[in-house]
């Protein structure tokens, strides 16, 4: 499975009245990674996962996981069979105690690990017979995370899992993932627009803007790639129109210009060199900078 | 654990049912005794037009046991309220907010849309079946308190028959709970769909021999004309048909 794609879209359309979420999304996630989707609120990063899910039906292109077409009535079933998902609003059964809702869970995976659960409840804390609609957003999160984590799942989707937590219930759900992650073969593809835990947790990335996806790949590869090239001239920084593939943006201000590359410095360098300036800078760039960068290209 | 699940979000309606329907049920028997009591008095009424003639049949109706527990139990107070609760029942379906949150966990779940509404739909079935027979079998159990008796066989007639037939609206309300999100507006269209109907046989008599409320309370059966199979089997099409729009509605829905 480590060498498989478990999630691949390909121009992936979907329009909610005359508003397009998604504009010809294409992702891949590698089996056995952990991805964060990063994306700004209204990106679209929940329009993907309900369409992953069988939850809302794509306009055009195609999603498979597990090499199952999503849309799909049968097949989805059997992906999420095989698939632990939090949603954003941790929607759960208020009526329902702690222990009848994980007993209810548990009935449909045939894989569901009772180890794990044992563990996750004396970790969590979590009172088994109170009313969900009773506990605390953090609580209900740990919840939600137990009745995902549990099942024996292959890919475990989380969608804004740690929104509204505060930062030390962040951290612990964080760690926790991290740790059955790290115990258990399984693909992580999690929507945040955290950007810290996205680079604390995450070894892929794919970061969707305005329904398409805009930078994909392993964060090691993408660090290595992008390079912030400053340049330093005598006066008034030219205008020039770089010809370097991967030239995502040129700003200048007063005597800087300043070039992101997503392909490496080499051949923007090349180009600097022939504007003559005083000084050349290359700076890595960190995956904070990479996401404002690329989010805000179009603006 | 569906069946757990629809059970517990639809348990309170059916417990107010069942307990408001066996008190009716219970009122209906014990006030035989005055009603016959009563009857003396009723001859002098002098009521002209339709009303007039309804108060008369519903006179010589109670004149005897079996007509007065069809005239006020399975014609009035049982098909009222039974009709009420089917559709409050049916209201607020599987996927909408109203079924106390989860929407989206329950579609993240293996399940398909047609087994999570199948199974809340054949839920409310099932209560619904309580809520006619249950009540309705009260009778012949509480008749010789009152010195009277009533066979079983003709409660579950009627029983059958209201249930059948009046699963129509369960339907009604169950379809348009796929429309509407919430729990009112398939509660009240579906109300007002039967109150147009009972209003329209009131208002064209003619009209109410091929109307749904009849075939509910068995009027055929009770005078002697066997059971209403045609219309039972109309309802039940017209039942099919609406459920099955609902799953399809579902079926092709966004969440």
């Amino acid at each position: 499975m480590a060498d498989a794609f478990v999630i691949e879209t390909s121009d992936l359309r979907k329009n909610y009245g005359g508003v397009e979420a998604l504009r010809g999304l294409s992702l891949q996630v590698p089996g056995g990674s952990i991805c964060g989707f990063l994306g700004r609120n209204g990106a679209g990063k929940t329009t993907t996962i309900k369409i992953l899910l069988g939850m809302a039906r794509p306009a055009g292109g195609h999603a498979r996981v597990f090499g199952r077409a999503a849309d799909a009535p049968e097949a989805s079933v059997e992906i999420r069979r095989r698939t632990g998902f939090v949603s954003d609003d941790k929607d759960l059964y208020d009526y329902m105690t702690v222990d009848a809702m994980i007993r209810f869970t548990a009935a449909f995976y045939p894989r569901w690990r009772a180890d794990l659960e044992q563990r996750y409840l004396r970790k969590f804390e979590l009172p088994l017979d109170r009313k969900v609609g009773a506990l605390s957003r953090g609580t209900r999160t740990k919840l939600a995370l137990l009745l995902a984590l549990c099942r024996g799942a292959d890919l475990l989707i989380l969608d804004e899992a740690t929104s509204g937590l505060d930062p030390a219930m962040t951290e612990e759900v964080l760690q926790a993932l991290v740790a059955h992650v790290a115990s258990e073969e399984m693909t992580v593809f999690f929507s945040s627009h955290q950007i810290a835990e996205v680079d604390q947790i995450a070894d892929h990335v794919a970061i969707i803007d305005r329904g398409r996806a805009v930078v994909a790949g392993a964060l090691d590869d993408l660090r290595e790639s992008f390079r912030c090239i400053q340049l330093v001239f005598d006066g008034d920084a030219p205008a020039p129109s770089f010809r370097a593939p991967g030239v995502v943006r040129v700003r200048r201000k007063g005597r800087v210009l300043t070039v992101l590359s997503s392909a490496g410095a080499e051949r923007v360098l090349d180009e600097a060199r022939a504007l003559n300036p005083v000084s050349v800078d290359v700076i890595p760039v960190t995956l904070k900078e990479i996401f404002l960068e690329t989010v805000t290209a179009e603006d | 654990m569906l069946w757990y699940k629809s059970w517990l979000e639809t348990r309170w309606r059916f417990v107010i049912g069942l307990v408001l329907l066996m008190f009716s049920a219970c009122g209906t028997v014990l006030a035989y005794p005055r009603v016959v009591a009563l009857l003396s008095a009723a001859p002098r009424a002098e009521v002209r037009g339709e009303i007039g003639r309804q108060i008369r049949e519903g006179v010589e109706l109670a004149r005897d046991y079996r007509g007065y527990v069809w005239s006020q139990w399975f014609r009035q107070n049982l098909m009222q309220m039974w009709t009420f609760f089917a559709v409050l029942l049916a209201s607020g379906s599987v996927l909408s907010q109203t079924s106390g949150g989860g929407t989206v966990f329950t579609l993240s779940l293996p399940a398909s849309r047609n087994r999570l509404i199948g199974v809340r739909a054949a839920t409310g079935l099932a209560e619904l079946l309580v809520l006619a027979f249950v009540p309705s079998l009260l009778i012949p159990l509480l008749s010789p308190v009152v010195g009277q008796s009533y066979s079983v066989s003709d409660a579950l007639v009627h029983g059958a028959c209201l249930f059948i037939a009046g699963a129509a609206f369960f339907s009604l309300a169950f379809l348009l709970s796929t429309v509407f999100s919430d729990l009112w507006r398939p509660l009240l269209m579906a109300c007002s769909a039967a109150i147009v109907l009972s209003l329209c046989g009131q208002v064209f008599p003619g009209v109410s021999r091929y109307g749904i409320f009849r075939v509910m309370n068995g009027e055929v059966y009770f005078r002697g004309g066997g059971l209403p199979w045609l219309g039972l089997l109309a309802s039940v099409a017209l039942s099919m048909a609406m459920l099955y729009g609902a799953t399809r509605n579902i079926a092709r829905q966004d969440f």
